[in-house]
C-alpha cells in the first residue's frame, strides 16, 4: 500500500485525539539543522471543523489488541489495519515541515501486539527524525499504557510533549468501557513522566551551580532535556454519566498533582454499536465548549472548582459562560472600579480578560479610563459594563442590578447575529415533541 | 493650510519626514508616500527627500529616549498599508520623545491608541503567515511560496523562515507589492519582481501535496463541521496559495506584473531553479529591515 493511502487510513483513525497544540517549548534555530520551535505555538490549517492542525496526527498503527467500546480502533471493528515503517513516517513528517504545514509530529498509536513493542517503534520513528535528521521541529508522543518505565524515559528525551489519556473520568467507566485498561496503568506512566521531568530539571540545576570561583564552563547539552514541554492527557465527555464537576475536580487534581499542562475534553461521538455506550444522537459541543471555558477559568484566572461549580448544581449553567455565571451569584462583590481595581479583581469581571485586564493595568498609569479608552484596549464593554464603574460612574445604566435582569442581558448577545453560532439543536427534530 | 509631507516611501525616508518637523517646526497632517499621494483640497505639498543621516538621528534618540521597543515599533508601524500611518508614527515619535521609555505600552493614550492598533494589526498579519504560508519544491530543488499579504510583511518573515529553513534555498513572493524574499544558505535579500518566472513543481512536489491534502481532508470529524469556524481562523484570503485550500492543480509558468519601481532594489525578474539563484549580496539577518537590506 502506497504511503498516501495509509496516511489517509492512520490520519482518519487519529482524528478522534483532540490535543493538537506545538506550545510549551522554545527552541532556537541551529544553522545546517531543520526547524525551531516557539513556546506560544503555531497552528498552520484549520480542518473543516474549525479546529487547528499544527502537528501531523497520525497512528504509527491502527491495529489494537484492546477492545475499549468508544474506539474505532478496536479489535472488534472491521475496519483495514496498517502500520506505517519508522523511515516512512519520519520522511513524510520532514516533507511536509519543510513546506511550512506542520509544526511537528504527534505520534500515538494502537497497541500492537504488546505495550512495550509499541514504544519502540515510536521511539525508533522519533530516533530517526531527532539524531539522523537533526529535526528540531516539535513532537508530541503518546506514552502507551503499561509501557516499560525505561522506555517511557528514553521516548521522553526525543518527544516535547508527552500524555497519557485518561480517557474516562472514573474509575468504574473505565473498567465498564475499556476492560483491559485500569486507573493505575494510566496514572502510572504519568507520575513516571512527571518525576522524569522534575529529575531533569534537579540535575540541570545541580550541573549550573558554581562550586569553585575558578571560571566554569556551561555544561553541554549532551542529553536533551526530559518532556521540556510538559504532559497533558484527554478525557471523553458524555459518554459516561459523570457530572461537569466530577470532570473539573479531576482536571483540577491532574493540574495540581500531576503538574499537567493541559486536560483536554472530547464530546463524545458515537462511532461504535455497543449496549455499554448512551444513544445519543450528537455530540454535546455545547457541554465541551463550557468544560474548556471553566478549564481556562482554573489555569489562568485563578479560580478554583468550588467556585466554578457546586455539589448543588453539579453541571454548568447551558446558556452563560461559567465566569458571567459566578459574577451572577456574587454580585455583591461588583461593580468594581476599573481604574483602581486589582490585576485579580479585573480578572474576575465578565467581558476582560487575562489580556485586557494586563493592558488596563499598564494604560492607567497614564490614562484615566473611560468607556472609550476600555473600547480601545480590547475590552468587550457590552458585557464588562454592568460589572464595572469608570472615574466613579456606573456604566450599566437602564438595567436592573439583579441576577435575574443580568442574566437576560449578558445571553442576549450570545448564539444570535452574524458572529454567534447558530443555535443548533442537537439530534433529529421529532414530531410529536417530547 | 495644511501641509503634505511627501517621501520616497522607504523608513529612512519617512525617519527624515520626522527629523524635518522638528527642523522646521511644521505640523504635516499627512506623512504619504509618493506613490499613493492624492492632496486634499488646498493642500500645500512638500517634498521631503531621504537624508540617512537626518533618518539615524531620529533613531539613535529614538532608541536612547524611549528604548529600542519604540524604535522597533516604529519599523513594525511602516509596514502597514494604513494611509494614515504616516501621521501615526509622527504623534507617536513626538510623543514618546517626551514620555521617555515605555510610551510603547501608553495603548489608550490618544496620540499612542491608532499607531498601536496599526502595530498590533501588522504583528497580527505577520504571524498570519507564519501561519499560513506554503511552500511548494520546484525543479532546481528550491522552494517557493506566494503570499497576498495585507502589510508589507515579507522582510519581517524572513528572519523567522530562513533560520527555520536554513537547510533549504527558498522564495517568498508578494503578489502585492511584487517584491520577494529570497534566502539562501541562512541569509536572505529582498528583491524587486516585476515578474515572478517560477519553474514546474517537481514529481516529489505532487506527491507530497497530495498526501496533504489526503491528510487534511481525513483529519476533519464530519459531525462536527463548523465552517464559519474554520473561516474565522482561517479568513478565505489566505485560501488562494493553500496547499491543501487549493482546487485547481499545482500552478505552474510565470506571473506578469507592473514595471519596476524605485533603484533602491535589484530591479529585474526572479527565475527560480536555475543554478545561479539570485544576483545581490547576502545580508546578515539584521533584525527588522522593512524594505531594502542589500
Amino acid at each position: 500500500m502506497d504511503t498516501v493511502e495509509k496516511l489517509g487510513i492512520l490520519a482518519d483513525a487519529a482524528k478522534y485525539d483532540v490535543a493538537c497544540t506545538s506550545s510549551g517549548v522554545d527552541r532556537a534555530a541551529v544553522g545546517g539543522r531543520l526547524g525551531n520551535s516557539v513556546a506560544a505555538g503555531i497552528c498552520h490549517s484549520f480542518s473543516a471543523d474549525g479546529r487547528c492542525i499544527a502537528l501531523l496526527k497520525v497512528l504509527f498503527t491502527n491495529a489494537c489488541v484492546y477492545d475499549c467500546a468508544y474506539c474505532v480502533n478496536r479489535r472488534e471493528n472491521d475496519v483495514p489495519r496498517v502500520a506505517f515503517r519508522p523511515r516512512e513516517l519520519a520522511d513524510l513528517t520532514i516533507e511536509f515541515y519543510r513546506r511550512n504545514y506542520i509544526e511537528g509530529l504527534f505520534l500515538s498509536s494502537g497497541v500492537l501486539g504488546c505495550a512495550d513493542r509499541t514504544m519502540e517503534l515510536i521511539i525508533e520513528t522519533l530516533r530517526i527524525l531527532r539524531e539522523e535528521y537533526g529535526f528540531r521541529g516539535y513532537i508530541h508522543a503518546k506514552a502507551i499504557p503499561g509501557a516499560s518505565p525505561e522506555l517511557i524515559d528514553r521516548l521522553g528525551r526525543l518527544a516535547d510533549r508527552m500524555s497519557v489519556n485518561v480517557e474516562l473520568p472514573s474509575k468504574e467507566s473505565l473498567a465498564l468501557l475499556c476492560p483491559e485498561k485500569s486507573k493505575d496503568s494510566v496514572i502510572d506512566p504519568m507520575r513516571r513522566i512527571k518525576e522524569g521531568i522534575a529529575e531533569d530539571r534537579e540535575t540541570r540545576a545541580a550541573l549550573r551551580k558554581k562550586t569553585c570561583y575558578l571560571a566554569d564552563r556551561r555544561p553541554r547539552r549532551s542529553a536533551r532535556s526530559f518532556v521540556p514541554a510538559g504532559q497533558s492527557t484527554q478525557m471523553i465527555v458524555g459518554a459516561t454519566p459523570e457530572t461537569d464537576r466530577r470532570i473539573l475536580t479531576l482536571s483540577s487534581s491532574l493540574y495540581r498533582s500531576l503538574g499537567l499542562k493541559r486536560v483536554f475534553f472530547s464530546a463524545y461521538l458515537p462511532v461504535n454499536e455497543d449496549g455499554r455506550l448512551p444513544r445519543l444522537h450528537a455530540a454535546q459541543l455545547e457541554r465541551e465548549h463550557r468544560l474548556y471555558q471553566a478549564d481556562w477559568l482554573m489555569r489562568f484566572y485563578g479560580f478554583d472548582v468550588d467556585e466554578i461549580i457546586d455539589e448543588s448544581a453539579p453541571f454548568l449553567d447551558a446558556e452563560l459562560d461559567p465566569k458571567a455565571s459566578w459574577a451572577l451569584r456574587h454580585l455583591d462583590m461588583f461593580p468594581v472600579e476599573v481604574n483602581t481595581a486589582r490585576y485579580e479583581t479585573l480578572l474576575r469581571v465578565p467581558g476582560i480578560g487575562v489580556r485586557g485586564a494586563r493592558s488596563i493595568v499598564a494604560a492607567r498609569r497614564t490614562t484615566r479610563l473611560g468607556e472609550a479608552e476600555l473600547r480601545k484596549l480590547g475590552i468587550a464593554f457590552t458585557r464588562a459594563r454592568f460589572f464595572i464603574t469608570c472615574k466613579g460612574a456606573y456604566q450599566g445604566k437602564g438595567v436592573e442590578y439583579t441576577p435575574e435582569a443580568l442574566r437576560g442581558e449578558l445571553r442576549r448577545h450570545v448564539g444570535t447575529g452574524a458572529s454567534g453560532r447558530k443555535k443548533v439543536v442537537p439530534g433529529q427534530l421529532s414530531l410529536w415533541g417530547e | 493650510m495644511s501641509t503634505a509631507y511627501v517621501y520616497d516611501g522607504t523608513l529612512e525616508g519617512m525617519l527624515s519626514c520626522v527629523f524635518e518637523t522638528y527642523a522646521s517646526k511644521e505640523d504635516p497632517l499627512d506623512i504619504v508616500e509618493e506613490s499613493s499621494f492624492a492632496p486634499r483640497l488646498g493642500q500645500r505639498e512638500k517634498i521631503v527627500a531621504t537624508d540617512r543621516n537626518r533618518a539615524r538621528r531620529v533613531e539613535e534618540g529614538l532608541i536612547r529616549v524611549c528604548g529600542r521597543e519604540a524604535y522597533e515599533a516604529v519599523g513594525i508601524v511602516h509596514c502597514s498599508d494604513d494611509p494614515a500611518k504616516g501621521r501615526a508614527i509622527l504623534e507617536f515619535v513626538r510623543y514618546a520623545m517626551k514620555r521617555g521609555k515605555g510610551a510603547w505600552r501608553d495603548v489608550a493614550h490618544k496620540k499612542v491608541a491608532a499607531f498601536a492598533q496599526m502595530e498590533r494589526a501588522v504583528r497580527n498579519e505577520k504571524h498570519r503567515w507564519l501561519q499560513f504560508l506554503r511552500f511548494e519544491q520546484v525543479e532546481g530543488g528550491v522552494y517557493i511560496a506566494r503570499c497576498n499579504p495585507e502589510a508589507n510583511v515579507v522582510a519581517l518573515l524572513m528572519d523567522w523562515f530562513s533560520a527555520r529553513f536554513n537547510t533549504q534555498d527558498f522564495v517568498i513572493y508578494d503578489e502585492v507589492r511584487h517584491i520577494a524574499g529570497v534566502s539562501r544558505g541562512g541569509s536572505w535579500i529582498m528583491v524587486e519582481a516585476p515578474v515572478f518566472d517560477a519553474a514546474p513543481a517537481t514529481e516529489e512536489e505532487r506527491v507530497v501535496a497530495k498526501a496533504w491534502k489526503r491528510f487534511y481532508d481525513e483529519v476533519s470529524i464530519e459531525a462536527r463541521t463548523n465552517h464559519g469556524l474554520r473561516a474565522n481562523f482561517m479568513p478565505k484570503r489566505f485560501w488562494k496559495n493553500m496547499t491543501e485550500m487549493k482546487q485547481a492543480p499545482l500552478r505552474e509558468g510565470s506571473f506578469e506584473a507592473g514595471p519596476a519601481k524605485g533603484d533602491d532594489f535589484e530591479a529585474g525578474a526572479v527565475r527560480v531553479g536555475e543554478a545561479a539563484l539570485i544576483s545581490g549580496s547576502p545580508c546578515s539577518s539584521a533584525r527588522h529591515r522593512p524594505k531594502s537590506c542589500g
